[in-house]
């Protein structure tokens, strides 16, 4: 049961590092990154570190271990990678943390998305037989899901607009409406538009937590759970992976004053906000979510981060951050972030 | 007249065949493809198209028992893509949708070939269209509205699919990076410039737009330039291995140069103009530039640090008394 850790772990530190279009090498925006956290706590050596990033996004191969110069690799690190969203490096880390002979890890996601194509690369993330020769795409995918839920009455095209325009202040959601569609039911403005970046925490378990802060963000509980690859067996309007994961991480123990969801078609708010059973008193995404930046394998990690900051700023007492990963919410990702326990 | 600075973008293509075993079930589905079959497995009471090799229930390996489904079906629901990607099925709108083909209890993700996105609805009835050539592959069928075109005409036995090959191509644009744009031009222009770390003083050839040791980042205030002339650290004698492209006949060596003014040197430098006899660490060397308007430093892109020899016509001993190959053991790559 992984919401109930065997030793307290928090993040004493976060920072992102985001830009439309960067240029330069994903290591050294690893690097701004990393620096941030490091500077933000004081510290210099890690126990362990841990990264999630793609080499087929990046287009180079290698790339995610060219990335470790950034987090400082010398003198030599022990460290991780996942070939996944920075958000599931955390869910490793935190699980590493666990074991007791480390007492501190940084974590960093990262992408360049702005070199190449994510629709023609995350086509190949779908059953490799019967979907990715296909060119099944993941704007294509929210499609079908987005369909489904106006099919089953669950969701207006409204609903979709009303999503997408929260990180647009001042839109009106019938100038969006207006819009041509780009997958019919989806408009462009329904599929957040990638950027590059890098977010990065620095988590610190047990009693050690106090030397590097005095506003910690606990990490109350954790999980991630995953749905068929196949397509024709999932109900496309639910989500029970989301559920599954937000009751085993003890979301419902508490209140929870904000949620940062990772919503990167507008459809996907509609079928988290059931899943998850946010209420009229969460704020959901008050970021803008990733509406508001796409850091394309960093986006899930940014959901924690917001929260974290939200916490540690005493905006907010407890918060849930949620990171998804395949086609059509398949796989998600919840953490409950609390400040002073 | 300098040769006009590259200012033109760097362009890749990933590209290469995936090429997967598919066992007796997935197998036995792509062979039917090429017969003009749409198989299912009957696993629970339901059958499940593309069909499965376990209990989707429970995760339990079953035998799957397939069954004929289609080859019409109906739209469950749709997608239309206006903008298709180059690894779409084709070059024109279509829908994606999810069908459920007759006699099947859950749907099958596909493209439908509708000509236009007003012909597309929830109900709507589409049938399978095989292709003339099949390649064993989930592409060897796709879906058309009724009574647009014949379906597919089953034959009477399929023969399994034992490999499928995907061929997965995926292209990249970008510019050099900032840093390497310099290096480049200042190559163009008969310079050698790398980049002074602010902290521990160490001089990289390239520069990297970081110091990974002192984990700074470094820009353009922290370019300088080096000698063109510099001390083999270290060195291997390639013998060409004859192979489908080798352009290579004769050994040629290759060379870790540390340039004068630099930390760490470069490497992985053609040298082709001493005879290995005489090739030696310690050896003192000094470049010579090709003419500016034939340098070619298309070899270095992002990455690579290659490519010396597009901008260097060939090495030259310089006469120097060679250096004492203890001082070089930090130096080696």
């Amino acid at each position: 049961m992984t919401s109930s850790p065997g030793r307290p772990v928090a993040i004493v530190a976060a920072a992102s590092a985001l830009h439309p279009v960067y240029h330069g090498p994903e290591a050294t925006l690893v690097m701004t990154c990393v620096n941030e956290v490091r500077q933000a706590a004081g510290v210099d050596r890690v126990d362990f570190t841990m990264a999630g990033s793609c080499d087929y996004l990046a287009g180079s191969p290698f790339v995610f271990v060219m990335n470790i110069e950034g987090m400082g690799a010398w003198p030599p690190i022990y460290e991780s990678h996942v070939e996944m969203d920075g958000a599931w490096a955390l869910f490793e880390a935190w699980l590493r943390l666990q074991v007791g002979d480390v007492d501190t890890a940084l974590v960093v996601g990262s992408g360049r998305p702005s070199v190449g194509n994510q629709r023609e690369v995350f086509s190949l993330q779908t059953d490799p037989y019967t979907m990715a020769p296909l060119g099944l795409d993941p704007v294509s995918l929210a499609g079908l899901q987005a369909r489904a839920l106006l099919e089953a009455g669950i969701a207006t095209e409204a609903d979709f607009a009303a999503a997408a325009g929260r990180a647009l202040p001042g839109m009106d959601p019938g100038d969006l409406l207006a819009a041509p569609y780009f997958n019919d039911p989806l408009r462009s403005h329904d599929v957040a538009t990638p950027t590059d970046g890098a977010a990065a925490v620095l988590l610190v378990a047990g009693d050690r937590v106090a030397e590097f802060t005095d506003t910690p963000v606990w990490i109350t509980g954790m999980d991630h759970r995953v749905e068929s690859h196949h397509l024709g067996l999932r109900d496309l309007t639910r989500s029970p992976s989301a559920a599954a994961a937000a009751a085993h991480a003890g979301a419902a123990d508490g209140p929870i004053d904000v949620a940062e969801l990772m919503v990167v078609h507008s459809p996907e708010e509609i079928v988290l906000r059931n899943a998850l059973g946010l209420g009229a008193d969460t704020r959901i995404n008050p970021s803008g979510g990733p509406f508001a930046a796409n850091p394309i394998m960093a986006t899930g990690l940014m959901r924690v981060v917001e929260v974290a900051r939200r916490i540690a700023s005493g905006e907010a007492r407890r918060g849930l951050a949620h990171a998804s990963s395949g086609p059509c919410l398949q796989q998600n990702l919840v953490a409950v972030l609390e400040g002073e326990l | 007249m300098a040769a006009q600075p590259e200012r033109a973008g760097l362009s890749t293509v990933l590209e290469y065949p995936y090429t997967r075993t598919t066992g007796p079930v997935v197998g036995a589905f792509l062979g039917g493809l090429g017969r003009g079959r749409l198989l299912g497995s009957r696993i629970g009471g339901r059958v499940i198209c593309p069909p499965v090799e376990y209990d989707p229930e429970t995760g339990h390996r079953v035998e799957a028992d397939l069954v004929p489904v289609g080859p019409g079906g109906s739209v469950a629901v749709w997608t239309w893509v206006r903008e298709p990607t180059a690894r779409h099925p084709f070059d024109r709108p279509f829908a994606f949708a999810l069908i459920l083909l007759d006699g099947a209890d859950t749907p099958f993700v596909h493209a439908v070939d509708a000509g236009s996105a007003e012909l597309m609805s929830c109900g709507m009835r589409v049938t399978a269209r095989f292709a003339d050539e099949p390649a064993g592959a989930i592409t060897d069928v796709v879906f058309v509205p009724e009574g647009s075109e014949p379906g597919g005409s089953p034959a009477a036995e399929a023969e399994p699919v034992t490999t499928t090959t995907h061929l997965i191509s995926l292209r990249y644009s970008q510019p050099l990076h900032p840093h390497r744009q310099r290096f480049v031009d200042g190559l163009r222009a008969g310079r050698i410039i790398g980049q002074r770390s602010p902290v521990s003083g160490l001089v990289y050839v390239p520069g990297r737009g970081h110091d990974q040791l002192e984990r700074v980042t470094m820009g353009e205030e922290h370019d300088t330039a080096v000698a063109d002339r510099g001390t083999v650290t270290s060195f291997t004698e390639i013998t060409p291995v004859q192979y489908h492209g080798q352009k290579e006949t004769e050994p040629y060596i290759r060379a870790s140069i540390l340039l004068d003014g630099a930390s760490a040197p470069i490497t992985g430098v053609d040298v082709r103009s001493i005879p290995l006899a005489r090739f030696r660490v310690g050896l003192r060397l000094q470049a010579v530039w090709r003419p500016e308007d034939e340098r070619d430093t298309s070899g270095f892109d992002n990455w690579a640090v290659g490519g010396w020899e597009g901008v260097f016509a060939r090495w030259e001993p310089t006469g120097e008394p060679d250096v004492d190959s203890a001082l070089l053991e930090e130096h080696v790559f």
